[in-house]
């Protein structure tokens, strides 16, 4: 994608931050303009345009799946947070990551952290180090659908060789 | 409605307020790095229901900028924290710092 | 009788909130180890904050403010992951050695 093409999407997406902090007041639109286009320019030459797109088709497919399996989460946690004798087995677990880097790695991390029973601690290489509440669970396809589910929303297909 | 937004105001204060108490025990640092966290949603949560139950706008943008600064307060941790014990030693020849 | 409903929903909601809130702050108490307060903390708590803001949508003046309270939930959300993320491996990096668990764990899970 062409760096004026990021340009103008960033300034957009940034004037429509600007009008809903501001409330949608009116009077200031045109400066929040102005300063939305000097914002994304100097975001350019801070975060160079990366080469991984969110699909804005796939957008909805993945919050369906994220607040899905968020609420999940919390229900699982609480479930074992209320029963007497705290069901919990908790420890470490390395998985393999086949997501590129950047972006859609911190995507996956920071989903992971908020999905059942998982939590990420350390990228490492082409590993992801987490902390499970329950070892006991099937944490690897979990943490494999989600991957699958990043690349879904990033319209990038997984092979299992495919690294970095 | 008022009225509940201002008693579901109060719970939220008072579960904060429980969760500062406990986070104020620790015992290590990280622990009470979870401070942070607490006020990054608790805090938020309170400050958004207060926003609209005293009409006042503006509570929102505290709500924002608190949300922003839960991350930096921890990424200020951890980059102080790493550093001291990274200075210390070697990382895996510390013996951890937990005093409990 | 809509504006029962509504109010209803709306009362359900806050006070589901208010219980994941409650809980959350329980798991502080509860658990033991530093981790798996981050874990209670992180996912209850925005369960909690989830519930609190679907609330207050269906109370929004305007579509600019509901798109504001939107953004700072996700805000929200992601500073809480993020801070979790960074405050696990602050104390995974102060963990004594740990020699390989994990690698035999992973054996054993594999």
């Amino acid at each position: 994608m062409s760096r004026w093409v990021t340009l103008v999407l960033r300034a957009l997406l940034l004037w429509l931050v600007w009008w809903a902090l501001t409330d949608g007041d009116a009077t200031g639109l045109l400066f929040g303009g102005i300063v939305s286009l000097l914002v994304s320019s100097l975001s350019l030459v801070l975060f160079p345009p990366s080469p991984h797109i969110i699909r804005v088709h796939a957008l909805p497919g993945f919050a369906l799946f994220f607040l899905s399996h968020s609420l999940l989460a919390a229900v699982d946690v609480s479930r074992r947070l209320l029963s007497p004798s705290l069901p919990v087995t908790p420890g470490y677990l390395r998985a393999p990551l086949s997501l590129p880097e950047g972006v859609p790695r911190w995507l996956l991390a920071n989903t992971l952290s908020l999905l059942p029973g998982t939590l990420s601690v350390t990228l490492d290489g082409d590993e992801i180090e987490l902390h499970c509440l329950d070892l006991t669970q099937p944490v690897r396809q979990e943490v494999e659908q989600t991957q699958r589910c990043v690349a879904k929303l990033f319209g990038l297909t997984l092979n299992p060789e495919e690294r970095g | 409605m008022t009225l509940v937004l201002h008693l579901v105001a109060l719970f939220l204060l008072l579960t904060l307020m429980l969760g500062v108490v406990r986070i104020w025990h620790g015992p290590t640092a990280a622990d009470r790095m979870l401070a942070s966290q607490l006020f990054g949603t608790t805090g938020v949560a309170l400050l958004l229901v207060l926003a609209e139950a005293q009409q006042i706008p503006s509570l929102r943008d505290v709500a924002l900028i608190l949300a922003v600064l839960a991350v930096f307060s921890a990424a200020a941790f951890v980059t102080r924290v790493v550093r001291i014990e990274g200075e210390k030693t070697d990382r895996h020849a510390v013996k951890g710092h937990d005093d409990d | 009788m809509i504006d029962g409903l509504i109010f209803g929903l709306q009362i359900l909601l806050l006070v589901s909130g208010c219980f994941f809130f409650a809980l959350g702050t329980l798991g502080l108490f509860r658990f033991n180890d530093t981790l798996c307060r981050i874990h209670a903390l992180t996912k209850i708590d925005n369960l909690g904050l989830g519930l609190v803001i679907l609330a207050l949508l269906t109370m929004t003046p305007s579509v600019a403010s509901g798109l504001k309270t939107l953004l700072i939930w996700w805000v929200a959300l992601a500073a809480s992951a993020t801070s979790a993320h960074l405050v696990a491996r602050a104390v995974r990096i102060h963990e004594p050695s740990l020699p390989d668990p994990l690698r035999e764990r992973e054996h054993k899970d594999g």
